[in-house]
């Protein structure tokens, strides 16, 4: 037996052990992080001070730390993280392309263009998050309706986005070229994601959108496996693919239109999180609620990495998503290689 | 060979006669326009007197060699790639050896302080030798190299690479400052003892991709259907993988990361002259060629007094086209 079968009257559902085994390690993995981002660090704290800061009984700066400092901060890593892992494994699943990932639909490279832009026209870098939201929606909106002919294909959906991203891409660099190094630094940092002094706004849009996509985007893993069988399957399953695609799609961009908001791009966290999951789980059907706690996984420990530096070495967390992401990737890559040669 | 048709050939001889008449013209083109007689003279009776003998002994012939070479260079390994990882988001540059030179450029501006342009080749090449070596030892193990593994693996390395550059790039703007121009990929700083330097790198990876092409095209049937018609698939993947590092190895050190022709260039020349390995890469060296030649003499003339790098004018010519062609054209999305 290893599979659990879980039935709800009419409905039933089969979960494998080894997915629920998973699934509850990167949970429990999860919650210590959030517990050691909140309690340790350079501010040692314990649960009794966060009660009491909550009550409103605490001394001013043990509250303020925990409330306006730590806890909006961890909220947003783990909102941003869950929001990255759950869009990259959709994509990657429609696509059925390990390389691809929430990039190929074209946000990031729109965000980086319009929030480089927003520099070269306000000469600081003030206005760069509502600049990168409308440049991402115009990018992914754009390679959506060029590759659309009677309904988006895989095939043609990558090939347009290999198209635009990259001239979206080196339009970013060119541009960087073109203004003055303090802008460029600046735009540079934001590029690479930075989780530095989130406040409660940030953190708030982004699980106000998060509470209503994630759970859609769950249910949805019973279509998106199947979406994702050769096209003439799918049809003769009776999947309105199309509206499935696009639905995929959408929820994609609008998972990763909240993550940049409230982040920046964080590269290779939507990229990384697919994968792992699978290698975790042997399995190769979607499995959302890893990916996206891998994710959450990933953006929490590379953020708590950040934080970690000596003073004067302000590296932001987009740096630590690749330096801890890729050597996850590298062994689940090298132990999954090795079982399969027993 | 069978998938050698009339059509096909003309279409590959107008493309390397394509090539080579936009190479003489490049010559005449730049901030200082020459006639094509003053070019011939500067060849058959060079005069150090002559500005213009000069720049164009000195400065462009040189320039043109390296973007058809290089850019040939990167059309074939693309070609390869996307043949030898079945993906056709795989771009050469995966294999490690852009983040490698890029690392490698970075490390030396800000640990050794070296600034011009022209004396990045060799750190880079050390970068890219040093990233593809890990990938291939992670992705390459076993009967031959895994192409799920191998593009696996070099996107987590190239990405490792990358965000090391990132950290240093965030600490040290002086290397921001100059890394950001070098990413963008130029043909400009080039002169002839440079590619003196890098000619044995092309005279051993060319043949050599030649042989891959050969040993790749029973592969798009598929690794079983190819094992079963007696091709060796293991070896057919070592030798591709070797000659992609080595093309793209040195044409990333000589002119920066340019993803771009390794990524569009094939996908584009599928839709003319079909699947079969060899017509295709070939068609994708040439076409490669005539891309970078033309998009850096472009770059020379579209804002007067300034200078669109190649790397650059190559995404904003070629990524509408592969849009356009996709989308007009039947046949490209395999």
């Amino acid at each position: 037996m290893n599979t659990l079968t879980v039935r709800f009257g009419p409905l039933s559902v089969r979960m494998p052990w080894r997915l629920i085994l998973t699934n509850g390690v990167l949970l429990v993995l999860t919650a210590a992080l959030v517990w050691s981002g909140l309690f340790r660090g350079s501010y040692p704290a314990t649960p009794g001070d966060l009660l009491s800061a909550l009550t409103g009984t605490a001394d001013p700066v043990t509250s303020m730390i925990l409330l306006e400092n730590r806890l909006p901060r961890l909220a947003t890593a783990l909102g941003v993280g869950l929001a990255f892992g759950l869009a990259g494994e959709m994509i990657q699943t429609l696509l059925r392309n390990p390389l691809a990932s929430p990039d190929i639909i074209g946000f990031s490279a729109g965000a980086a263009v319009g929030a480089v832009v927003t520099v070269v026209i306000v000469g600081g870098t003030a206005w760069v998050v509502p600049g990168a939201l409308i440049g991402g929606f115009i990018a992914a909106g754009l390679i959506l309706s060029l590759s659309w002919r009677r309904g988006v294909s895989p095939g043609q959906l990558i090939l347009i986005g290999i198209g635009v991203t990259l001239t979206l891409g080196v339009l970013t660099d060119l541009l960087l070229t073109r203004i003055d190094t303090t802008s460029a630094a600046g735009v540079m940092k934001w590029l690479v994601g930075s989780l530095n002094a989130r406040s409660w706004t940030d953190a708030g849009s982004l699980w106000a959108g998060l509470l209503f996509l994630g759970p859609l985007a769950l249910w949805y893993q019973f279509m998106l496996g199947r979406i994702a069988f050769e096209q003439d399957v799918a049809i003769s399953f009776g999947l309105r693919l199309n509206y499935g695609r696009v639905l995929t799609i959408g929820l994609a961009v609008a998972l990763v239109g909240l993550a940049v908001a409230a982040s920046g791009p964080l590269p290779f966290v939507a990229f990384v999180a697919g994968p792992i999951a699978h290698g975790l789980n042997g399995a190769s059907r979607p499995t959302l609620l890893s990916a996206a706690l891998v994710g959450a996984l990933v953006t929490l420990s590379a953020d708590m990495a950040s934080q970690s530096l000596p003073d004067g070495f302000g590296l932001p967390a987009g740096v630590f998503t690749a330096l801890v992401g890729a050597p996850v990737l590298i062994t689940v890559l090298v132990l999954h290689s090795k079982r399969q040669r027993l | 060979m069978r998938s050698l048709t009339v059509r096909r050939v003309l279409f590959l001889v107008f493309l390397g006669l394509s090539a080579v008449f936009a190479g003489v013209l490049s010559l005449c083109f730049g901030v200082r326009p020459t006639q094509l007689s003053e070019v011939q003279s500067a060849f058959f009776a060079f005069d150090p007197g002559i500005a213009e003998h000069i720049v164009v002994q000195n400065l462009r012939l040189p320039r043109a060699f390296a973007a058809l070479i290089g850019g040939g260079a990167l059309g074939l390994a693309g070609a390869l790639m996307q043949v030898l990882t079945r993906n056709p988001l795989a771009d050469p540059g995966l294999l490690g050896v852009n983040g490698g030179a890029a690392m490698g450029v970075v490390i030396a501006i800000w640990a050794f302080g070296i600034t011009a342009q022209s004396t990045l080749v060799l750190p880079a090449l050390a970068g890219s030798a040093v990233a593809a070596g890990l990938v291939l030892l992670l992705g390459g193990t076993g009967r031959g190299p895994d192409p799920t593994r191998l593009i696996l693996a070099g996107a987590a390395i190239s990405a490792l690479f990358l965000a090391f550059t990132w950290s240093i790039l965030i600490l040290s703007r002086e290397s921001l400052d100059i890394y950001r121009f070098w990413v963008l990929g130029a043909f400009s700083d080039i002169r002839m003892d440079s590619l003196w330097d890098l000619w044995p790198a092309y005279a051993i990876a060319l043949p050599l991709a030649a042989v891959a092409a050969f040993l790749l095209d029973p592969l798009t049937l598929g690794e079983e259907t190819a094992r079963a018609l007696g091709a060796r698939v293991g070896l057919a993947r070592l030798v591709s993988v070797l000659a992609i590092v080595l093309l793209c190895g040195t044409t990333v050190s000589m002119a920066g990361p340019i993803a771009f022709i390794g990524l569009i260039v094939p996908h584009i020349m599928r839709s003319f002259v079909g699947a079969d390995v060899r017509v295709l890469a070939l068609a994708s060296f040439l076409a490669g060629a005539l891309l970078a030649i033309v998009a850096d003499t472009f770059g020379r003339l579209i804002l007067p007094g300034q200078e669109i790098e190649a790397g650059a004018m190559m995404a904003l010519i070629g990524g509408p086209v592969l849009v356009a062609i996709v989308r007009t054209r039947r046949g490209v999305v395999a």
